[in-house]
């Protein structure tokens, strides 16, 4: 092994740690993820490259949130399961205090499956549902049905408490009240946690395409604002509480992980695209899945792009993440952290955004309104 | 030196006839430069000459050159062919005894190369015509000829062919120079009299002078006055441009250089100043220059207000640099402090603020460009108006004039309808057509200054595929029916957006400018209205809708670099905002008044 995989992870300790599945059974109309479909044979070669990833951390880092993300990491075999949580077992272990989380689909949630995610620790599951209406799953190119999503709810309550559903709005073709519909069938399915998302067409998708001919159109901004103020609404009324732009829990239940990446905090990064952020540092693994495989096999580092920011920077881009969550910046921790006072670094970005409503000061903290969430990129560009 | 073996002339041409290229080759024979140093147009050494592959200054150098066992010196000003930059050619002349008139063996005569004949004829200059690009795998020698002999009525029996590119009847121009162009007139030992014709801010050595010497001789060390500025100073170091700066003892007459005179203050010596002995003061100062006249004016405004005096000290030595532009401090409501400028057309304004933004790196915001109106009010007063802001309330306006302009097009005949029908729709009246062969033709017409700066050239360029080409000059002023064009944005007005246009076009102006602007400005959290207004009168609006959403809902850990690039860009591009009201503007908002114009 070449020193270049040994590379800032040996030296570098984290608590926490993503590791990116790229399968698939196939890949949906909207999605630009990491990932292949269609190509199970290559699970096996990909299990044996994170192995060798893995080790490049020389020994074990004892983990306190670890998610599995995806890609479809429940899409993968029994077995091929049993030897990605041996894998983890050795390198990066949980305990019943740690969060483990894992991305599936419900199609994929057999009771043996199941049973093997809870006995091997996870103990967190974020299940695909996008949305609970038939026609808009298939519009979204998805394989299961609004009731399979619900019979694959319940399974997995049996198994594991701490549930999160995502679900995606501004679907073409939906209206406010399939909208509604979908949020009062995932309410009364009761979860501990939901992830909702605007619909974003990426380029490279094949929505993109169709967009492009003209053959798919895109909600209003006007009806899309109204989504997502209708999920604020519903999901409050339901006494979730929204502590990121996009995501909603029970008290006690917002992911401990995801939050990780909002304060700033380390963690490793396996898998293709998976990144990494030690010490200041972040590192991005090469984006296609066989590029990955074969930088690993030969022993050469999967990094194809680093990025260190200076002091400043770095503090501005905290700014951004602080402020896409609800509590905004705590002030005094952002100065401690960053060593800037975030109203010389940005107060004249602040009063202007005071006085338009946008943004809201207490003694120690500032965040968005209500009313900049809607608006949020527009708002944090500005502290860059 | 003995004026004896002194040479002065310029190279003229049309555009891109191939002047620099020919300069290059007169360096390159005489060894004034090393194949090693050699790149092409070697003198065009400005960032935007380079970038544009276009020469924007004249620039001289000293050639020393043999022939027949004599030593002659050999004082070349290659000169810009883009009519912007005529003022450059007509100093130059002024410097000289005789001038290279190059011609595209191809394109044949075009307009520059008619203005800038006429220009050396009315100096008295010795032209040489040059034809170029003989190399072209088409040439149209013949006709070429012709054209030259007819239009421009020069003696074509002797006319050189050459390649500037190939290096071909090199020798057979060199002959000529020396053969035909008389020496300088002056005597070495006559009170001194020479020409500022140029100048420039060197950070280290305050302001270089560039003189030619017209009588007696100019020697380091020695006391000079500059007749016009009324100051004395000493000659600290002098030299001349072979083509980098050598210094040397003493310049006698027809000898051309630079003086070192230790000045820091800018602005106190101009162009067409005499330099003299104040020991010997001669008994009159040379003619001088005509002060150009300035086209089109735009207001330049610091986006930071702190970079207001930073920008004035950079106009200052800018325009000694560059005579032919002006500028006065002004104030906007909606921009602040800033300054009125004034250019020889389009492309000069846009390399000035090119050289400013670039060199200087001071961020502008610069503001839709105007030609100059003249009011005469009820009082009988004549105000100069070349910003829109200072147009009076209309009950005060007994006559609103714009500039008028002589055009001539050279072009192909089959061109001539499609132009003819461009300057009616333009309010152009039609004066005269001359045909200079089977195929080509001049046509004249009288058009209204602000119908041709923006874009006549671009339409010209078009109808006729590149081939035809065009000259103006003022004329005077006449009445028209012109009004001011407000511009409110959420119901406030923009006085940096206000326009002067003709009545019969300002409904389509209006609409066009409006559309632009709800292209230019974002959306905010309200809606806001624009509005084109004559007095008070609504002529057109448009509605830009309140931003309603704007939010990634995904940034996890392998998001974060990439979304954090994308919102800077975002905000990159709102760099150059102004804030007006509640509604921040951007730097190209400003300028759409230009393309709403370009657009009908
Ligand atoms: N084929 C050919 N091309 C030439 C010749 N002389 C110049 N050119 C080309 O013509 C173009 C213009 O040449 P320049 O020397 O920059 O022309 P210019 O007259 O100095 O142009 P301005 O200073 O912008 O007015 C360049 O691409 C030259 O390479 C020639 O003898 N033969
Ligand atoms: S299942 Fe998820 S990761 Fe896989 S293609 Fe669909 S959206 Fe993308
Ligand atoms: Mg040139």
């Amino acid at each position: 092994m070449t020193t270049s995989l040994i590379n800032s992870r040996s030296s570098q300790h984290a608590d926490a740690a993503y590791l990116h599945v790229p399968f698939c059974v196939h890949r949906c109309g909207y999605c630009d993820f990491t990932l292949i479909s269609g190509r199970d044979e290559l699970i096996d070669v990909y299990l044996e490259a994170l192995e060798i990833e893995l080790s490049s951390l020389q020994s074990p880092r004892p983990m306190q949130t670890l998610f599995l993300g995806g890609g479809t990491p429940s899409h993968l075999s029994l077995s091929q399961l049993s030897r990605l949580f041996d894998l983890l077992d050795h390198w990066l272990p949980t305990t019943s205090e740690s969060e483990f989380s894992l991305e599936a689909n419900p199609l994929d949630l057999s009771w043996e499956k199941l049973d093997l995610f809870a006995a091997r620790g996870v103990n967190r599951i974020s299940l695909g549902v996008q949305t609970f209406n038939d026609d808009l799953l298939k519009v979204l190119e998805r394989d299961h049905s609004g009731t399979q999503a619900l019979e694959a709810i319940q399974r997995t309550r049996s198994f594991v408490d701490n549930l999160s559903i995502d679900l995606i709005f501004g679907v073409p073709g939906q209206s406010l009240d399939l909208w509604q519909q979908t949020l009062d069938l995932a309410i009364a399915a009761q979860p501990l946690h939901i992830s909702t998302y605007g619909l974003t067409i990426e380029k490279g998708t094949s929505f993109w395409i169709r967009r492009e001919k003209g053959m798919l159109s895109p909600l209003t901004p006007e009806l899309e604002r109204e989504m997502y103020g209708r999920v604020m609404d519903c999901l409050s009324a339901a006494k979730f509480e929204q502590y990121e732009l996009s995501n909603f829990a029970r008290p006690g239940f917002a992911c401990r992980h995801n939050i990780g990446y909002w304060t700033g905090r380390s963690f490793y990064g396996f898998g293709p695209g998976a990144a990494q952020y030690l010490d200041g540092c972040r590192e991005l693994n090469h984006r296609s899945v066989t590029h990955w495989l074969k930088r690993v096999q030969s022993g050469r580092s999967p990094i194809s792009e680093r990025e260190s920011l200076n002091d400043e920077d770095r503090a501005r881009e905290l700014a951004v993440l602080n402020l896409r969550q609800i509590a905004g910046i705590d002030c005094c921790e952002f100065e401690e952290r960053t060593g800037f006072d975030v109203h010389l670094l940005a107060g004249e970005t602040i009063t202007r955004f005071l006085r338009r409503g946008w943004l809201e000061a207490t003694d120690s903290h500032v965040r968005l309104t209500r009313e900049g969430r809607f608006v949020a990129d527009t708002i944090v560009a500005e502290f860059l | 030196m003995n004026p004896q073996f002194i040479r002065n002339f310029s190279i003229i041409a049309h555009i891109d006839h191939g002047k620099s290229t020919l300069a290059d080759q007169l360096l390159l024979k005489t060894g004034a430069i090393t194949q090693r140093e050699f790149k092409e147009q070697i003198l065009d050494d400005l960032d935007v000459e380079r970038e544009r592959g276009i020469t924007v200054k004249a620039r001289t150098v000293a050639i020393p050159y043999q022939q027949d066992g004599i030593k002659y010196e050999l004082n070349l000003i290659d000169t810009p062919g883009h009519v912007d930059f005529h003022y450059e050619v007509s100093r130059s002349l002024a410097a000289c005894e005789g001038a290279l008139l190059v011609v595209d063996a191809f394109q044949g005569v075009q307009a520059q190369t008619v203005a800038n004949a006429y220009a050396a004829i009315n100096n008295d200059l010795v032209i040489i015509p040059v034809l170029n690009k003989i190399d072209l795998p088409v040439v149209r020698i013949d006709e070429v000829l012709e054209e030259v002999e007819s239009i421009l009525g020069l003696d074509i029996s002797d006319v050189l062919k050459v390649s500037a590119k190939k290096g071909i009847g090199i020798e057979e121009v060199f002959r000529a120079i020396v053969a035909k162009i008389p020496p300088p007139k002056g005597k070495p030992e006559e009170p001194l009299r020479a020409l500022v014709f140029d100048s420039k801010y060197d950070g280290y050595r305050g302001v270089l002078t560039y003189v030619r010497v017209m009588d007696g001789t100019i020697r380091k060390g020695q006391k000079i006055r500059f007749l016009k500025a009324k100051i004395d100073v000493d000659v600290i170091d002098m030299g001349q441009f072979r083509p980098h700066m050598t210094a040397c003892e003493e310049l006698g007459p027809g000898q051309v250089g630079y003086l070192v005179t230790g000045q820091k203050e800018l602005g106190l010596v101009h162009v067409g100043d005499t330099v003299a002995n104040p020991q010997q003061l001669p008994s009159a100062p040379l003619p001088g220059y005509q002060v150009p006249q300035q086209m089109v004016f735009c207001g330049m405004y610091p986006i930071e207000a702190t970079d207001f005096e930073k920008l004035r000290e950079e106009l200052q030595k800018l325009s000694m640099n560059d005579a032919s532009f002006s500028f006065i401090a002004e104030t906007s409501e909606a921009l602040g402090f800033g300054f009125r400028c004034g250019f020889l057309g389009m492309l000069h304004m846009e390399i000035v603020q090119q050289r400013l933004e670039k060199e200087f790196e001071i961020d502008l915001i610069q503001t839709a460009p105007n030609v100059t109106y003249e009011i005469l009010t009820r009082n009988d007063e004549v105000l100069v108006i070349d910003n829109p802001q200072r147009v009076p309330d209309s009950g005060q306006i007994k006559e609103f004039r714009e500039p008028i302009v002589r055009v001539n097009f050279i072009l192909a005949t089959e061109a001539i309808g499609p132009i003819m029908q461009l300057c009616a729709e333009r309010r152009g009246i039609y004066k005269s057509t001359e045909y200079l062969g089977p195929k080509r033709a001049q046509l004249v017409y009288e058009l209204p200054l602000a119908e041709v700066i923006y874009d006549m050239y671009d339409k010209l360029k078009s109808i006729t595929r590149g081939y035809g080409t065009m000259d103006y000059e003022i004329i005077g002023f006449s009445p028209a029916d012109l009004v001011k064009m407000d511009i409110l944005v959420k119901g406030n007005r923009v006085d940096a957006l206000s326009t002067i246009v003709h009545r019969s076009n300002s409904d389509r102006r209006g609409r066009a400018l409006a559309k632009r602007l709800k292209e230019e400005i974002s959306k905010h959290q309200f809606e806001i209205a624009i509005q084109a207004a004559i007095g008070a009168k609504i002529i057109a609006r448009e509605t830009i809708s309140a931003l309603r959403k704007n939010v990634t809902a995904k940034c996890y850990g392998g998001d974060i670099t990439r979304k954090r690039k994308l919102w800077a860009k975002q905000k990159e591009g709102k760099k150059r905002m102004k804030q007006f009201g509640e509604v921040e503007i951007p730097q190209k908002a400003f300028l759409s008044v230009l393309d709403a114009n370009k657009d009908d």
